[in-house]
């Protein structure tokens, strides 16, 4: 220990409660840093996972173009004049035809965690005379299950009776609620051909997502086909999952090089949960940073009163010859040693405030506890802004003490 | 060569109206000498002693310690200044309460950085035993008696051996038993040490068994015995 950390460690230590108050508000600080981020981030993670229960982070289907093709080329003299009426995009195809083909072809990229296919159509649900609409997806429910966990939000039945019963179907609770069928009730699907088939509810599934609980149904893929009358390798989608689904956007953009289908990563058409997510992050570096300005403050105020309090002993100290420099090295050393403890307390403190948010009970949807995330990075920051905030706060009153002219203070 | 050599000093107040504190003043003090600033309160004595203590930086003339100009240098390097070159006695000693007597003692050699703390624990023992407060060392300095403040505020003035020892009443707050006791410090440190003593004094009959005295009414000279 050098003199000025020394005089500096007997200034901290002659004043034992202000360095506990100041040292709270910088645990304090640190620890609601810690807490905002790892709950939003739990929350965020949250939502990304009942959003990807469904919903794959790569989709790849039929879709026409959405700008026309001129049909006929620009005459290249002024003399001739090209009229086409009514240009539109017609549809000759519908779904993908050779599913299998384009599965083989992707399966090649290792970001790759899954791929399953599906066959979705709008149909009518009937209980007798209560009827709903509804999207009946065909499923493969093996590479579902991998894909999406299928089976963990069946409430009641299982997945893989599908593959055993051509007569089964699996229903959203909602759905199932809104024409009132439980399990092993009858239920008639009608296609938008006119097709009827009896199904028999065989499971019950909740996913949490409403919109989804309340208008799907599940089949094998194999009924699916048969239903619709559709060749061995049909399907309408090809639902990819890769890695880090923050990075669908740029695998999307590889595997559209390979298919002339279109290929939709998850943030299009679903904006809302990606802004929703970064508004989230947002909103806990704003409140986690203020309250840590709120805390800067407070040991501004502490080493401002502590620097009035010794402005007699820094006079001293300038007469016996210490520099400015050394008096902002004596009171600086106080702050970043009050950052420290604080910081590493807080540190302590937020994670045990997570771990204790962690188990608060919150029965809603398919939570069970309230959501929070385990980030490294979070306390990482929330120490690196702690130490930031207490040196800013600690440099402005040690700037002051430095400029303590001591020939006022000594002559009184 | 003289210790300390003052010439045609000036000062000026500004607040709360401008005002000459100082005025003309120039003398100089040799090795060893034991010299005593006296004056009526407002004479200007306790501003003199400040402007030679390279504290204050505001006047015109100019200043030598030790054959260095200190006029014109800049704070930090006055600062290394004051710690090598002088030593200061104030009127309310002045020590750093929440430090033990010894530390206090310490501290200007521990900022000069020429000894290895064990020497100049050794020095700062030695000095506390020649004045008498042997034992009080690990105390802290607010739990001693006035008088013996005074004594810890003067062992810290001598610590780097400074050419000069400067005081601002070193004696106007104790009681004659303790006066004295300073006084013959100051006496014994003039005349053993070659360590040559400036103090303010209200306290005639200090003043009088000085070596000189340096008398100032309205910021001018008026005698020099």
């Amino acid at each position: 220990m050098n003199t000025n950390q020394k005089i500096a460690h007997t200034f901290l230590t002659s004043r034992l409660r202000q360095l506990l108050v100041a040292v709270l508000s910088v645990t304090f600080g640190i620890s609601m840093y810690v807490f905002m981020n790892s709950f939003m981030a739990g929350v965020n993670d949250q939502q990304s996972e009942i959003t990807f229960t469904s919903m794959p982070h790569i989709k790849i289907y039929n879709e026409l173009p959405a700008e026309v093709k001129p049909i006929l080329p620009q005459p290249k003299d002024d003399n001739t004049a090209l009229i086409v009426n009514s240009a539109r995009n017609i549809r000759y195809t519908e779904g993908i035809k050779n599913a299998d083909a384009i599965k083989d072809k992707i399966s090649k990229f290792d970001q790759i965690t899954g791929v399953t296919t599906q066959l979705n159509q709008n149909i009518f649900i009937r209980n007798g005379v209560s009827k709903a609409n509804a999207t009946l997806s065909g499923i493969n429910t093996v590479s579902e299950n991998l894909m999406f966990k299928t089976s963990e939000y069946l409430v009641e039945g299982d997945l893989f009776d599908l593959d055993k019963r051509s007569d089964g179907i699996i229903m959203g609770t909602l759905l199932a609620q809104n024409i009132g069928v439980g399990m092993d009730d009858n239920v008639v699907v009608t296609t938008s051909d006119g097709i009827s088939k009896s199904f028999k509810v065989i499971g019950l599934i909740e996913t949490g997502a409403i919109s989804a609980d309340k208008s799907r149904a599940l089949v094998s893929i194999q009924t699916a086909r048969q239903l619709f009358s559709k060749n061995k390798s049909y399907a309408t989608e090809v639902m990819v999952n890769i890695k880090d689904y923050n990075t669908a956007v740029t695998m999307a953009n590889e595997i559209a090089k390979l298919t002339d289908f279109k290929v939709e990563p998850w943030q299009q058409g679903n904006s809302q949960l990606d802004s929703a997510n970064v508004l989230r992050d947002i909103l806990a570096i704003a409140v986690s940073l203020t309250i840590l300005i709120v805390a800067g403050f407070g040991i501004y105020n502490i080493m401002n009163m502590t620097v009035n309090e010794k402005i007699k002993e820094i006079s001293i100290l300038k007469a016996m010859g210490f520099n400015g420099k050394d008096v902002i090295e004596i009171f600086l050393t106080q702050s970043v040693v009050i950052g420290l403890i604080g910081g590493f307390t807080g540190l302590i403190l937020g994670r045990i405030i997570v771990r204790i948010v962690d188990n608060i009970p919150f029965k809603i949807a398919t939570l069970s506890t309230l959501p929070v995330a385990y980030n490294p990075t979070d306390y990482i920051l929330a120490f690196f802004f702690g130490i930031l905030i207490t040196f800013l706060a600690g440099y402005l009153p040690a700037r002051k003490a430095s400029k303590v002219d001591p020939v006022e203070i000594i002559r009184g | 060569m003289a210790t300390l050599s003052v010439n045609n000093i000036t000062k000026y107040f500004y607040e709360p109206v401008e005002f000459q504190v100082l005025k003309n003043i120039s003398f100089e003090v040799e090795k060893g000498e034991f010299v005593a600033i006296i004056g009526k309160s407002g004479s200007g004595k306790s501003t003199l002693l400040y402007l030679l203590s390279t504290l204050d930086t505001d006047y015109e003339g100019s200043i030598s310690i030790n054959g260095i100009q200190v006029t014109g240098l800049k704070q930090n390097k006055l600062a290394s200044f004051r710690n090598e070159h002088i030593g200061f006695v104030f009127q309310f000693h002045f020590l750093l309460p929440d430090f033990t007597v010894l530390d206090n003692v310490m501290l200007p050699a521990l900022k000069l950085n020429r000894k290895s703390k064990d020497e100049i624990e050794h020095k700062a023992i030695e000095l506390l035993t020649l004045l008498d407060i042997k034992g009080q060392e690990h105390k802290k300095a607010s739990k001693i008696s006035g008088g013996q403040q005074q004594r810890v505020a003067i062992a810290r003035a001598l610590i780097n051996s400074p050419a000069i020892i400067m005081g601002d009443e070193p004696t106007g707050n104790l009681d004659s038993k303790n006066t004295k006791i300073v006084f013959d410090i100051f006496r014994q440190l003039a005349r053993e040490q070659g360590q040559t003593i400036i103090a303010v004094t209200h306290d005639d009959e200090f003043a009088a068994n000085c070596d000189r005295i340096i008398e100032l009414s309205d910021g001018m000279l008026v005698d020099t015995i």
